[in-house]
C-alpha cells in the first residue's frame, strides 16, 4: 500500500525525546495545521473530532498489549500478567471479563461510600492544615489514593504505604527501564498477589457487603472468574486505580493554583465538585494520550492507515481543541466530555470511583487550603505517559477547620 | 419494559452493548441501536447496561 500524498507534509514529533511535551506549542502548531502528526512512534491525533471518532472506532485495537514483549519482557510472572489486563484482551475475551467486573463498579455502590472518602480526606488536611504548608503529593495525593483503595478493597487503611510501595514499584514497567527493574517489578507483584489471595480467601468465607464481595461471587451466564482471573484483576486495580489517582489530583491543584478565582469558587460552591474534576481532566489529565493499534489497513479521512500502525490520542490537546471548546479554566462551563478516562470499549471500568472520590476531596480542599501556591521545587514526571508532580510543596492560608 | 436512551448524552463509548448484546448494539458506522421494549428476560442485563453507562444515558422503566 503506498503512503497518501498529504502524509509526508504532516507536522512531526520525536515522543521519545524526553523533552517532548504533549501541552507544548509545538503541539498547539500542529493542531492548528493538521488533525494529526507523524511521530517515530506511530501517528498523534490532536483534534477533539478525530480523537472522538478514533478512540471508539473498532477497527483498532487498545494499543499496549506488545509493551513488555517490545522491551525484551517476553515471559515470567509480569508478562503473564500484564497479558491478563482486561485493557489488554480484545473481542470477546475482553466482553467476558467486563461483564463480570462492572456490576461490582456500579455508581450506586460509591452513594455510601462518600462519607469516609470525606473523613478521610479531612483527616489528611487536619495533620498539615495549622502550618500553612504541605507536600501535597507525600501528605495528601498519595495517602488519599492508597487508603481510598484501601477502602474499597477492605484492606485496613493504616496499611497504605504498603499499597503505595507495590503500585509505586510496579509503574516501573510503564518505564523504559522494564526489563532492567524486571526483579523488583516481580516482587512487587507478588505482594499484590499476597493481597489479593487473603481477600479472596476471606470473602469466601464470610462474605460481606461490598466491592470485594461482589467481585468474588460475580457471576453471569452460569460464568465466574477463576482464582487467577480475580488475583489478576486485583493487582490491576490496585496499580490502576492508585498511580492515576494520585497523578490527578497533584495535577488538579496545578491547575487551581493557576486559576485561583475558580478556586474560591470551588470553596463557595462545593457542589461543584464534579464539574471541577472534569474540568481538571481535560486540561491537565494525567493520562496524557491513549493508545491504540490498527487491526487492518482503512481509508480514514484523507490518509491510509496500515494495519498495526500505532495511533496516539492526544487526550489533552483534543480536549482543548479550540473547534469546539471555549478556551480558559471555567467549572461552570457546559462542555462536551474530554477524554481522560479512555472511551469505547475500554473506557476506564474505575472511572466512577475516580469521579467520586476526587469529587469529594477538591471542594473540602478548597474550603480549608486558601490562596494556595507552589512554594518551593515541585518535580514532575515527563509531559508525556502518564504525568504528574512527584513532589509539590504548597503553602496556603489557613480555611475553616472543618 | 421499556427503555430509552438520552442521545443528547450518548457518547456510544458501546458499554451497553457488552452488558445487553440482545438490547443494545453499536452498528457498522459506530452509532447506537437499541429495542425500546425488550423482552423481560433481559430485565437484569438491561439494569446492569444502565448502571455501567459512562455517561448515565440510558433510562429503564417497566411497560404500562
Amino acid at each position: 500500500m503506498t503512503v497518501s500524498a498529504s502524509r509526508s507534509a504532516a507536522p512531526y514529533f520525536d515522543i521519545s525525546d524526553p523533552a517532548f511535551s504533549v501541552q507544548s506549542e509545538q503541539v498547539r502548531a500542529a493542531r492548528d495545521a493538521s488533525w494529526y502528526a507523524e511521530t517515530n512512534y506511530g501517528l498523534a491525533i490532536l483534534r477533539y473530532e478525530e480523537v472522538n471518532r478514533l478512540m471508539k472506532d473498532r477497527r483498532l485495537r487498545q494499543g499496549s498489549a506488545a509493551w513488555p514483549a517490545h522491551n525484551g519482557v517476553t515471559e515470567g510472572p509480569f508478562a503473564d500478567w500484564f497479558a491478563s489486563w482486561i485493557l489488554n484482551k480484545e473481542g470477546d475475551d475482553h466482553k467476558r471479563l467486563r461483564r463480570l467486573l462492572n456490576p461490582a463498579f456500579s455508581p450506586k455502590l460509591l452513594a455510601s461510600l462518600v462519607p469516609r472518602f470525606q473523613e478521610l480526606a479531612n483527616e489528611l488536611i487536619d495533620a498539615f492544615h495549622d502550618t500553612g504548608h504541605c507536600d501535597f503529593v507525600a501528605q495528601f495525593g498519595e495517602p488519599y489514593a492508597a487508603r481510598v483503595i484501601a477502602i474499597m478493597l477492605g484492606i485496613p487503611e493504616e496499611e497504605w504505604p504498603r499499597i503505595a510501595g507495590l503500585s509505586t514499584t510496579i509503574g516501573l514497567s510503564l518505564g523504559v527501564t522494564i526489563k532492567d527493574d524486571l526483579p523488583e517489578i516481580e516482587t512487587a507483584l507478588a505482594g499484590l498477589y499476597e493481597y489479593g489471595d487473603e481477600l479472596i480467601e476471606s470473602r469466601r468465607r464470610e462474605p460481606r457487603d461490598d466491592f470485594m464481595t461482589r467481585l468474588v461471587q460475580a457471576e453471569r451466564d452460569d460464568d465466574k472468574l477463576s482464582h487467577q482471573e480475580l488475583r489478576d484483576t486485583l493487582a490491576l486495580l490496585v496499580f490502576g486505580g492508585y498511580d492515576t489517582t494520585r497523578n490527578q489530583l497533584g495535577l488538579a491543584m496545578q491547575a487551581f493554583v493557576r486559576n485561583p478565582d475558580q478556586w474560591r469558587l470551588l470553596a463557595e460552591r462545593p457542589e461543584l465538585g464534579k464539574a471541577a474534576v472534569e474540568e481538571v481532566m481535560r486540561v491537565n489529565p494525567t493520562v496524557t494520550w491513549v493508545t491504540r493499534e490498527a487491526l487492518e489497513d482503512f481509508t480514514f479521512q484523507d490518509i491510509d492507515i496500515e494495519a498495526g500502525t500505532t495511533i496516539h490520542l492526544f487526550s489533552e490537546s483534543a480536549g482543548t481543541d479550540p473547534r469546539v471548546m471555549a478556551g480558559g479554566f471555567d467549572i461552570t462551563a457546559e462542555r462536551p466530555p474530554h477524554f481522560g478516562f479512555g472511551g469505547g470499549a475500554h473506557h476506564c471500568l474505575g472511572h466512577f470511583v475516580a469521579r467520586s472520590d476526587m469529587s469529594e476531596a477538591l471542594p473540602l480542599l478548597a474550603r480549608r487550603l486558601l490562596e494556595p501556591r507552589i512554594d518551593g521545587d515541585a518535580t514532575w514526571l515527563p509531559l508525556s505517559g502518564n504525568t504528574g508532580p512527584t513532589r509539590l510543596p504548597l503553602s496556603f492560608q489557613q480555611g475553616t477547620k472543618r | 419494559m421499556k427503555v430509552s436512551v438520552d442521545r443528547s448524552v450518548c457518547q456510544n463509548h458501546g458499554q451497553c452493548a457488552i452488558a445487553a448484546p440482545e438490547v443494545f448494539d453499536i452498528a457498522d458506522d459506530g452509532e447506537l441501536v437499541y429495542e425500546p421494549e425488550p423482552s423481560d428476560e433481559f430485565e437484569a442485563d438491561v439494569e446492569d447496561a444502565a448502571d455501567v453507562c459512562p455517561v448515565q444515558a440510558i433510562l429503564v422503566g417497566s411497560a404500562g
